[in-house]
């Protein structure tokens, strides 16, 4: 019984090991399921990597993003209707609901008809803006595809996205060139910081409503780099939503299309592959941390017993150490977190505020995880302090622990005795020659006692 | 101090630096003295006219404030730490200091008396003295030590 038990849980975990780090139920929302072909590559790849896919229409009376008021779905992918909307069941606030509930959400939104007011005040909500019409496309005079747009320039080829900021691990680079045709372009709020772009338009890009036959110059919101072809909200929970431009970007036909830009030579998309990053951050398979064992003890030089481990509570100026084990989401195992280069991993001792905050140093690794630790001298304060380790980035999954520590004053018996400390000798030395001259004193007074009184009685 | 001056002639008789002895006490100084003048003259009269035990006490009483300067002068350009023992290293001095000055009231004091029983009742006796404050030498010095002894303990746990 207990061997097929096991042997159940095995083929469980290896089932679970295939998959995203936060479950596989993954709805896809399609307008007509003729569409449904025209992705089939995408759907194979998800299907491949795990996932079970299930397909509704927005109009659909049957769709619900809540069971039982849980999620009945884990990621949810919503390709832009044709019609006005996206139905009763999929409000704004559903939507955020369901992301409030960690579940993960790619929007893709589409240039080539205008998008619905219902996503664009869902978006509102996160600080994501849409032009003023809602139907603006993105076009790039100098980095278009002169195989399929030679006239409406509106297929931007863009090399894949580099890291954000130098500091920040770079999930979505590679080698290839990305096709996005037709792109409804976002504009991010300032002040979100949950927001990032993840693909920015090139500098030489402008939006502008085709409907419109001239492009009025005076009403232009945004321009090159300010537009965002994709960009992504991680939310507190570190739930995510992605809004990609350009659904046709996820096409098979684009997926293996064959373009060239300006002046370039002919070359293969790699949106394939590019698809395949954006749905395994989006869906959590990457960019996903785990704090493993926390420990904290005080410095010691061997090893520690079990019971000197986390204690409850330290002392004022004890040498104290912390470690740390930190994993990362691979698409399908546990490897060891690497902090990027130019990034710190750090530890705060807090007690309302930092009293301490050092950077924790990887000095041990295993095969799923790293271990950082630090060490470090617990302030000359008492009181109840925290272990902190607050580690907030753009693409990596919030970690925020605290650990709560006592720091008590010296006991009355472990303060240094005043010989240890060489600036006191000199008093203790004036003590001593008080009590030596008190002595000496004594002595001479007894000894001469007897001779006062024969002067005395001499006279 | 005319009392001192009487008690003091009877011994002084042998003191060399005193240019005219007198039957009666020392050399008295003329009116128009120099201030270096009186200064050496208090000093002969001082060293002239003390008892052993008090030239004692006050022997003892100079060392412990030299020890008691030193030790705060060491505070103040080095700092207090450790506090504790600038405390107790400085309090033995002062209280030490204190509790001699005690002990030279009431020793010093009682010879002053004695002085004056002298010419009176010629007997110079411990009983005698014990007119003055009504504590014995003996009684004194006891309590001298006994408050020393106090004094020690505490700062010696306080010095840790």
């Amino acid at each position: 019984m207990k061997w097929c038990l096991s042997l159940l849980l095995c083929c469980f975990l290896a089932a679970v090991n295939a998959l995203s780090s936060s479950g596989s139920r993954l709805l896809v929302v399609l307008d007509e399921s003729t569409e449904k072909s025209a992705y089939s590559t995408l759907w194979s790849d998800l299907e491949g990597r795990g996932y079970d896919l299930s397909f509704e229409s927005p109009k659909s009376d049957s769709l619900s993003l809540f069971e039982h008021g849980e999620r009945a779905y884990d990621h949810l992918l919503i390709l832009p209707p044709k019609s006005k909307g996206l139905g009763p069941n999929l409000t704004p606030k559903n939507v955020l609901d369901f992301l409030d509930k960690d579940g993960n959400i790619i929007l893709a939104l589409s240039g080539k008809s205008s998008t619905s007011s219902a996503i664009s005040s869902l978006l509102l909500e996160v600080d994501i803006h849409l032009s003023n019409d809602r139907s603006a496309v993105v076009v790039d005079h100098f980095n278009y595809d002169t195989v399929s747009a030679t006239e409406k320039h509106d297929v931007l080829l863009l090399n894949r996205p580099g890291p954000l900021r130098p500091d920040v691990k770079s999930l979505f680079d590679g080698e290839g060139v990305l096709a996005l045709p037709r792109v409804a372009p976002q504009t991010l709020g300032n002040t979100s910081p949950l927001i990032s772009p993840v693909l920015r338009a090139p500098e030489t890009a402008y939006a502008y409503n085709p409907k419109e036959e001239i492009p009025a110059a005076d009403d232009i919101e945004a321009t090159g780099s300010q537009l965002n072809i994709v960009s992504a909200l991680q939310s507190r929970n570190s739930a995510r939503l992605t809004i990609l431009g350009s659904v046709e970007a996820l096409e098979d036909k684009w997926f293996s299309a064959t373009v060239k830009t300006p002046g370039g030579k002919k070359t293969t998309t790699a949106n394939r592959e590019f698809a395949k990053q954006l749905t395994a951050w989006t869906f959590k398979e990457t960019g996903v941390l785990k704090v493993g064992k926390i420990e904290h003890h005080l410095a010691t030089n061997g090893e520690v017993s079990v019971d000197d481990l986390n204690p409850k509570i330290y002392r004022i100026k004890n040498e104290t150490f912390f470690s740390i084990e930190m994993s990362e989401y691979a698409y399908d195992k546990w490897v060891p977190f690497e902090v990027p280069a130019g990034d710190e991993l750090q530890l705060e001792f807090t007690m309302l505020s930092p009293f301490h905050r050092l950077a924790l140093q990887p000095t041990g690794k295993t095969e799923t995880s790293t271990v950082f630790s630090a060490q470090f001298v617990t302030p000359d304060q008492h009181g109840i302090f925290s272990f902190r380790v607050n580690y907030k980035r753009p693409f990596l999954t919030n970690i925020e622990e605290k650990h709560e520590v006592t720091v008590r004053h010296f006991a009355h018996d472990e303060y240094p005795r005043s010989w240890a400390i060489s600036g006191g000798w000199v008093w203790i030395a004036g003590l001593w020659s008080v009590i030596g001259g008190f002595l000496a004193f004594v002595v001479v007074w007894l000894y001469s006692a007897p001779v006062a009184d024969k002067l005395k009685k001499t006279q | 101090m005319p009392a001192k001056r009487h008690a003091a002639s009877t011994t002084s008789a042998a003191t060399p630096s005193t240019p005219t002895p007198l039957s009666s006490g020392p050399t008295t100084l003329k009116t128009n003295a120099s201030p270096a003048e009186i200064a050496v003259h208090v000093w002969h009269q001082y060293t002239a006219t003390t008892s052993q035990r008090t030239l004692l006490l006050d022997a003892f009483m100079v060392f412990l404030v030299l020890v008691g300067g030193l030790q705060f002068l060491y505070c103040v350009l080095a700092g207090n730490y450790p506090f504790n023992a600038f405390l107790s290293g400085f309090s033995a001095a002062v209280g030490q200091f204190v509790l001699t000055a005690s002990l030279r009231m009431q020793t010093s004091d009682s010879g002053s008396t004695a002085a004056k029983s002298n010419p009176k009742g010629k007997t110079a006796s411990t009983e005698d003295s014990e007119q003055g404050t009504g504590i014995s030498h003996e009684r004194a010095f006891a309590d001298f030590i006994f408050g020393s002894l106090i004094l020690h303990f505490f700062c010696i746990n306080f010095i840790n």
